[in-house]
């Protein structure tokens, strides 16, 4: 196996590639996608991210064709049906990859080294390689063919949106970047682009990044406040209300939508906003609480961070991969073995605020898991705009997989590589909260406070709100959902 | 109100002298029910009211509980009387100048309440008139002198059309007056081109359009009225369907060139084939009805046109001049299409208004995230106008009436006069007044844009005027 990409850079190097992330304005775009009219756009791959950008490139206007391995095509397997029964032409990678312009692989990262090594050597001299996860060049240091181009385009969301929003006539908030060592045309960036725009991206708004950026951002933000908090979060409150005598199918329902509900106010407003949901009285109890679990987590946050950047965590996971996914299966069993897991949602109605004013431990390690990974991502030499993406800007999109089939769905939505994160936190996290948890009660969780008399302290109340709309994140996140809410769609 | 029972009409087609026919007629008037009778020009409310006064030649269904004296006031009656003492005169064969009856003879051979009569004299100001030949006396004067014919002979069951029209403004007044007072002993059945006009003791709606009775809305069904408010005000308002937005020009089609060809066109899954060996070309301006049964394919095969289909890619299909698959995007083909579906009403799930929802059809999109300019959010406004909504412009879209949707939808779909429009089983999960709704609106559009149709529907009561041809889909083999 090569060596870890990014340890193979000086550390200004390392600080530089992490310091990308720039939004794109619209007029950026103009040459639509032009750069790839008449080229022959090849995908590796045919799950949701593979079938639904093809369709949409397709649509635009350009020629996309799949490979399957031969077995896949032999066997009629679902990536065959899929690619064949929305009519594209679907080969071998010795039939399609010699005369291809453009590869697209759309693989999961696992299969990365595997298919890279069997494809390169058939790939026509000067063609471009594209992902839409940079893990295979970053962690697992692939070293691409000189004379190739090679590309990143990840579109922020899940494959079934990335169509539905294109064929409404809009996009998804895309990610684009370029392996600066295979450029050899200097054409990647206008490759990147008008894949972009076939894909929609553009209308939604497109991040310029790098390889570097999104894998050690993307990879941090998933494993601590995306996934995995949320997990922790959903155990421990739901385990915590059970103690407390609440109704189970009450407890369920208020963590299975409560993550949406709270973090729809985050989307609009950030912390903020989300925290002048609650009451005054309340509003500071979360705060207290996300103070006591920030200092908590806070080494868990910095672990994770560090592992991620000095590859610690990619080759654990790769021995994994190596040991047929042994703990990646057994966390995923264990999971699918909670008490939350196994309670379905009660037939109780809860209104939008009430999700709020009983869910204070909620929304405080919402904010607390925000705040800590944007922290430590740019204690780490992340720009402010990437963690930003990478921790507030997604926790909504996957709260809302939670309110749709609980902790299984969310799991089965993202990428391995995010489940095993995710897993790898919570199993430490647990256990670093038990003392902590020891202190709630049902009035931060499940019941509400429930005071007859909500007055607080003025010079308390300053106090609070002052630390929550000075922190960092809230800075850059009123920028960057200034630009999205320009090109937003008005409705 | 007197003692009656109520009027009963079921199942009645009444011819009238082979010019016009009223068909499958079922209506009941309760007691102490007022009707008002609308519909569009020549639509048959006439002749409806006259059914009541035992006009027209009956051709099958029966009537019953119509009491003996029924007063019509009505042009027809009115041209009828003149008629009539036309012929008076042709009749006379001694050699004197015919004076004619004089107008206070014509209005005393039916009054039974003279104290009335000369009461109404005063107040229409036929006074100065009473000793003049009635066939002399000008349109609205021999209209006046029908009116006191009909109010002073006790009638049982009062029938007036267009009993406003050619008043002026204190006649009106006093006449509103008079009926108010009158409603409460006789029955009446009114006749009215507006509906603003409708009197405030009126209690029931009939709305007729063809010869049909379509509707029978009770008033106090505030849903039901609007909707009959709407259905008319389509049916009759001058306003035009706005025009395009100049600044827009498509490519234009080469002389002679269809705007679709599917040449054996297939639709195949692994397991089955829905479609194949299909040929279809529409040319301009040809009218298209789709039908066949549930899972023919039918909206696959517009599907294929309108490139929502994954398989157009593998058919040999020519649209608006592009080969598909030659790298044209969807966007260049969806410019010249508007589409309507039952679907797309599913998918069209936005909170945002109603203007915005029509804008976004010139960008082809599900909510609107391009910039629109003056002019077209102008000719949006002139489709609401034409719709009827002005008023609720800014209203969020998914807050409409189902109904409503669609017709926002059918206006999205035709604001930027697309060559061909095609309408996927428009009237769907629509109720009656809705279907018609609908249907009003796209016969305005088939008879007054340059936009060819093609329209999907099974049921035949659904036809649009102006589509003569047929494709008809079989079923797939079970």
């Amino acid at each position: 196996m090569a060596a870890n990409y990014f340890n193979s850079l000086s550390l200004r190097e390392q600080l530089a590639e992490l310091g990308k992330c720039r939004f794109m304005h619209l007029d950026e775009f103009t040459e639509g996608v032009d750069a790839l009219k008449g080229k022959k756009m090849v995908v590796i791959g045919c799950g949701a991210q593979g079938l639904n950008q093809g369709l949409n490139l397709r649509d635009s206007g350009l020629d996309v064709s799949y490979t399957l391995r031969a077995e896949a095509i032999e066997q009629k397997r679902q990536s065959w049906k899929n690619a064949t029964e929305n009519g594209f032409i679907v080969g071998t990678y010795e039939e399609l990859l010699p005369t291809a312009d453009v590869v697209l692989n759309l693989t999961p990262d696992k299969q990365h080294t595997n298919v890279v090594e069997t494809i390169m050597p058939m790939m026509k001299q000067g063609a471009c390689l594209s992902y839409s996860h940079g893990f295979n060049i970053v962690e697992e240091g692939m070293q691409i063919r000189d004379d190739i181009t090679v590309i990143m385009v990840a579109p922020k969301c899940p494959g079934s949106e990335v169509r539905a929003e294109y064929v409404r006539g809009f996009g998804v908030p895309t990610l684009i970047a370029v392996h600066e060592d295979n450029d050899p045309n200097g054409e990647g960036l206008a490759l990147a682009k008008a894949y972009a725009v076939g894909t929609g991206g553009h209308k939604a708004g497109v991040l310029m990044s790098s390889f570097i950026a999104e894998v050690k951002s993307d990879l941090m933000g998933e494993q601590t406040i995306l996934c995995g908090m949320l997990q922790t979060g959903s155990l421990l409150c739901f385990d915590k209300m059970i103690e407390e005598g609440i109704e189970p199918g009450y407890a369920s329902k208020l963590i299975q939508y409560g993550w949406e509900t709270t973090t729809e106010a985050l989307k609009y407003g950030g912390v903020t906003n989300m925290m002048d949901r609650l009451s005054n009285p309340a509003k500071i109890r979360a705060f207290d609480l996300a103070e006591q679990m920030k200092a908590i987590m806070r080494p868990l946050y910095n672990k994770h961070q560090d592992d991620i950047m000095t590859g610690r965590f990619s080759s654990g996971m790769m021995d994994d991969w190596a040991n047929d996914d042994a703990k990646l299966l057994g966390w995923r069993a264990d999971t699918a073995e909670t008490a939350f897991e196994k309670t379905p949602a009660g037939d109780v109605e809860i209104s939008e605020q009430e999700y709020f004013d009983n869910g204070i431990l909620m929304v405080a390690m919402v904010k607390a898991g925000v705040e800590l990974a944007f922290e430590t991502m740019t204690a780490a030499g992340i720009i402010a705009d990437s963690a930003y993406y990478e921790s507030l800007h997604e926790t909504p999109l996957i709260a809302n997989t939670i309110a749709r089939k609980k902790l299984y769905e969310m799991n089965a939505t993202i990428s391995d590589t995010a489940e095993y994160g995710c897993y790898l936190y919570n199993h430490a996290c647990v256990p670093l909260l038990a003392d902590f948890m020891k202190e709630i009660k049902s009035d931060v969780i499940g019941k509400g406070l429930e005071l007859s008399d909500t007055g607080v302290d003025n010079a308390r109340l300053i106090e609070v709100n002052e630390a929550i709309r000075s922190h960092p994140v809230e800075r850059i996140g009123a920028e960057l959902r200034g630009y999205m809410a320009d090109m937003k769609r008005i409705v | 109100m007197s003692s009656q029972e109520e009027i009963r009409l079921a199942g009645l087609t009444v011819d009238f002298d082979g010019r016009f026919r009223l068909t499958d007629i079922s209506w009941t008037i309760e007691v102490d029910q007022h009707w008002l009778i609308v519909g569009p020009n020549g639509s048959g409310k006439s002749a409806l009211a006259a059914v009541l006064a035992g006009e027209g030649t009956h051709l099958a269904g029966t009537k019953s509980g119509l009491p003996e004296r029924v007063a019509l006031v009505s042009y027809e009656r009115q041209a009828e009387l003149i008629e009539a003492e036309r012929r008076k005169d042709d009749a006379d064969i001694i050699d004197v100048v015919a004076e004619g009856t004089p107008v206070a003879e014509v209005v005393d051979a039916v009054c039974q309440d003279n104290q009335l009569a000369q009461t109404l004299v005063d107040t229409l100001g036929l006074r100065p008139l009473m000793g003049r030949a009635f066939r002399k006396l000008s349109t609205g004067e021999t209209r006046k002198v029908m009116l006191i014919r009909a109010l002073t002979g006790k009638p049982d069951l009062l029938v007036l059309d267009e009993p406003f029209d050619g008043l002026d403004h204190d006649s009106l007044n006093w006449l509103q007056g008079h009926l108010r007072e009158l409603a409460r002993s006789v029955p009446m059945v009114i006749v009215l081109n507006r509906f603003d006009e409708c009197p405030d003791f009126v209690t029931h709606i009939a709305y007729i359009d063809n010869g049909q009775l379509l509707h029978r809305v009770d008033r106090t069904d505030e849903r039901a009225f609007a909707g009959l408010h709407q259905l008319l005000h389509l049916k009759t308002s001058d306003l035009e369907v706005p025009k395009a937005d100049p600044s827009i020009s498509l490519p234009p089609l080469e002389q002679g060139e269809p705007l679709v060809r599917l040449t054996k066109a297939a639709i195949r899954y692994h397991d089955n084939t829905v479609f194949e060996n299909l040929d279809w070309t529409i040319e301009p301006n040809q009218h298209w009805q789709l039908s066949g049964p549930n899972g023919s394919g039918k909206t696959c095969l517009l599907q294929l046109i309108t490139g929502d289909h994954p398989q157009c890619y593998v058919n040999d299909i020519e649209v608006f001049g592009f080969q598909r698959g030659s790298g044209e995007s969807i966007w260049q083909i969806k410019q010249y299409i508007g589409y309507v579906s039952t679907a797309l009403q599913w998918e069209y799930r936005v909170g945002t208004g109603l203007r915005n929802v029509i804008v976004s059809g010139f960008f082809d999109s599900i909510g609107l995230y391009s910039k629109s300019t003056d002019t077209q959010k102008a000719i949006a406004d002139e489709w609401l106008a034409l719709l009827g909504m002005t008023d609720r412009a800014d209203q969020p879209f998914n807050g409409l009436s189902y109904g409503d949707q669609r017709l926002v939808l059918i206006a999205r779909a035709m604001v930027k006069h697309p060559p061909l429009l095609i309408l996927d089983e428009p009237c769907l999960g629509l109720d009656d007044m809705n279907r018609q709704l609908v249907l009003a609106l796209i016969e305005r559009i088939c008879t007054s844009t340059e936009t060819t149709v093609l329209y999907v529907n099974h049921r035949v009561e659904d036809h649009i005027a102006g589509i003569k041809n047929h494709l008809t889909l079989s079923a797939p083999p079970s």
